[in-house]
């Protein structure tokens, strides 16, 4: 086999994405079997104890790319604690979001219906972006949220 | 409205709105921090929800596995997306790519669950998914003159 007709190597990024499709497609399927036993609440508190090894990790991580210490500008301040107020506001919501989805599962629906219909959540993204952050939609996302509202329809039926 | 789908919309409402605040947050500090202060508020919603609700326990090995398992699930999974974004991933395409990920939960749930899907919720769950990859195509930037 030559050089040229050496088969290339998986780009990283693709590598990612599809650990990502993996990770989040097996979620719906765990959360399923686990929402035959366990309440939205006591789930919170253990996908919680399931995320602190990662939380840990992080934070490992984070400590040694940005030592704590360093003089920051009152402006730099107070972006950065923007940035951490909202990145708080978004666990707390995506908790919240989590437990209604849990809800959902333990209710009856299934996990092939209940996942393809919260994964519709960028609709209410671009409508806040279009909104609230003057955001400009391309025709292909009109379309989407259309067919959005279709998707729901139909998996509801 | 079934019950089960008003909360599945729930989710989809409250998902939809960190859409807007993790934007908010990622565009003023790195989205490692952002992901750790995630995590930290995870923690204080459970705290509020051990002080408030009132769990039930006596769960079997099985449940507790998965619901750990659900945690450790979701959380590398956005970790891998942020590392993909870092990795030289396009934002459109990373984004569109792993809007897949219902189509997975699909095909576990119908081969490992047995669960069944009608014609017209496969329709709807093929539908939803060509959505949520049309609503991660940004618009394109107007061309320089």
């Amino acid at each position: 086999m030559t050089g040229e007709n050496r088969p290339r190597k998986l780009p990283l990024w693709l590598f990612w994405s599809l650990a990502t499709i993996a990770l989040w497609g097996a979620w719906g399927l765990v959360s399923k079997v686990a929402s035959a036993g366990a309440d939205p609440y006591v789930n919170q508190l253990l996908f919680t104890a399931g995320i602190i090894p990662l939380l840990v990790f992080v934070g490992l991580t984070v400590r040694k790319q940005e030592p704590a210490g360093k003089a920051q500008s009152a402006e730099a301040r107070e972006r950065r604690g923007q940035g951490i107020r909202w990145a708080f506001f978004t666990g707390i919501l995506g908790g919240l979001g989590n437990m209604a989805f849990f809800q959902a599962l333990v209710k009856g629906g299934n996990a092939s219906v209940v996942a393809p219909v919260t994964a519709l959540f960028p609709m209410v993204t671009v409508v806040l972006a279009l909104v609230f952050l003057k955001e400009r939609l391309g025709r292909v996302q009109w379309m989407g949220l259309g067919l959005a509202f279709v998707a729901i329809y139909l998996l509801s039926a | 409205m079934q019950l089960w789908l008003g909360f599945a919309i729930l989710a989809l409402v409250l998902w939809g709105i960190t859409g807007v605040t993790q934007k908010l947050s990622t565009n003023r500090i790195t989205s490692a921090r952002s992901f750790l202060w995630f995590c930290w508020a995870m923690m204080a919603l459970s705290a509020a929800v051990l002080l408030v609700a009132r769990p039930h326990w006596g769960l079997a090995p099985l449940v507790v596995a998965c619901s750990v398992a659900g945690g450790a699930l979701n959380g590398l999974g956005a970790w891998t997306s942020f590392r993909a974004l870092e990795s030289g991933g396009k934002a459109s395409i990373v984004i569109s790519l792993v809007s897949l990920y219902p189509m997975l939960t699909v095909v576990l749930a119908v081969v490992l669950l047995h669960e069944r899907l009608t014609g017209m919720q496969m329709a709807g769950a093929v539908t939803a998914i060509a959505a949520a990859i049309m609503l991660s195509l940004e618009a394109p930037a107007k061309a320089e003159a």
